[in-house]
């Protein structure tokens, strides 16, 4: 016969009641014995496919490196335009405008257009 | 490489890196899943069922964990309340054939061959529900009193009491082992 049903039927407690004594009555070393009893008749259990069904369930991921990529594209392509920029043979090409009389507004329009539709570019093509 | 709960965290909610929280969830998988099947009165499919949506809600709400507790103890109070609210909701109808079909078939005939584990997990029947998961969170889980107050949602002094009578009554059922033990 198991110790314990002894125990429970015909120990002390049977009833189910403590006392005020015995609830104070801390024993490290029952409280140790206990506490490895509990680990030793808990199993281990096999994960078994568990964790690829939380994983399979689980969001897209939040996206804030994703934002630091984007980041650092647009980074990327306003250093390179600023380089482009300070290249460009502004002085040269106003002067050939000046002397073919093209219109100082419809090249600025043009040049600005340019740079916004490289830009565009150049974003579309880092995210790819 | 294993590398600490925070360290995966902030991989987590930094980087993005899901391969993070998959060693989160391996690491404390069985113990959660055992926890729940206790919860669960040993209905093991329901007791997974709410340690994967504990885990997938975990995961959404980690932006917003602080680290003020443990992730572990974290984690258990998703489980529990997620197991409380189920329970509010079903009234308690658990197909005890499908538990003792389970129960039969668990590897765990080793442990449970023993007369040791049966006459504990016999004792721990004895308890009262919030007794027996007090003892199981702090004595078996090693949670403070604290932790165990926070994740049962008991004010500290009623968990204090849960283990203290909890810890008395196994102390009278399991005497004769205690004995045995001790004598050699």
């Amino acid at each position: 016969m198991d110790k314990f049903e002894w125990y429970s039927r015909n120990g002390e407690q049977g009833s189910g009641t403590l006392s005020e004594a015995q609830l104070r009555n801390s024993d490290p070393d029952f409280d140790t014995w206990l506490g490895q009893q509990l680990q030793f008749s808990e199993p281990y259990l096999d994960d078994d496919g568990f964790c690829d069904g939380v994983m399979e369930r689980l969001p897209a991921p939040t996206r804030r490196s994703d934002r630091r990529v984007t980041r650092t594209q647009y980074g990327a392509v306003v250093l390179a335009s600023a380089i482009v920029a300070w290249q460009f043979p502004l002085d040269e090409v106003l002067a050939e405008a000046a002397r073919q009389s093209i219109s100082l507004y419809s090249l600025l329009g043009l040049g600005v257009l340019s740079s916004v539709a490289a830009m565009f570019g150049g974003i579309v093509a880092a995210r790819r | 490489m294993d590398l600490n709960d925070g360290e995966l965290i902030r991989r987590i909610v930094e980087d993005g890196d899901q391969r993070a929280y998959a060693q989160l969830v391996r690491r404390y998988q069985s113990q959660l899943r055992f926890s729940l099947r206790n919860l669960c009165d040993g209905d093991q499919a329901l007791a997974d069922d709410m340690a994967q949506e504990a885990f997938i809600k975990a995961y959404k709400a980690l932006p917003a964990f602080r680290g003020d507790a443990r992730f572990s103890t974290w984690l258990y109070r998703i489980a529990y309340n997620l197991v409380m609210s189920y329970r509010r909701k079903n009234a308690p109808e658990v197909d005890q054939e499908a538990v003792d079909r389970a129960q039969a078939q668990e590897t765990v005939e080793e442990a449970q061959q023993l007369g040791m584990a049966r006459d504990l997990d016999a004792a721990l029947q004895e308890l009262s529900e919030p007794q027996r998961q007090a003892i199981h969170l702090c004595m078996q889980r090693g949670f403070s009193h604290e932790e165990a107050a926070s994740i049962m949602k008991l004010p500290l002094g009623t968990v204090k009491s849960h283990v203290n009578r909890a810890r008395a009554r196994l102390q009278t059922l399991l005497q004769a082992w205690r004995e045995e033990v001790v004598s050699g």
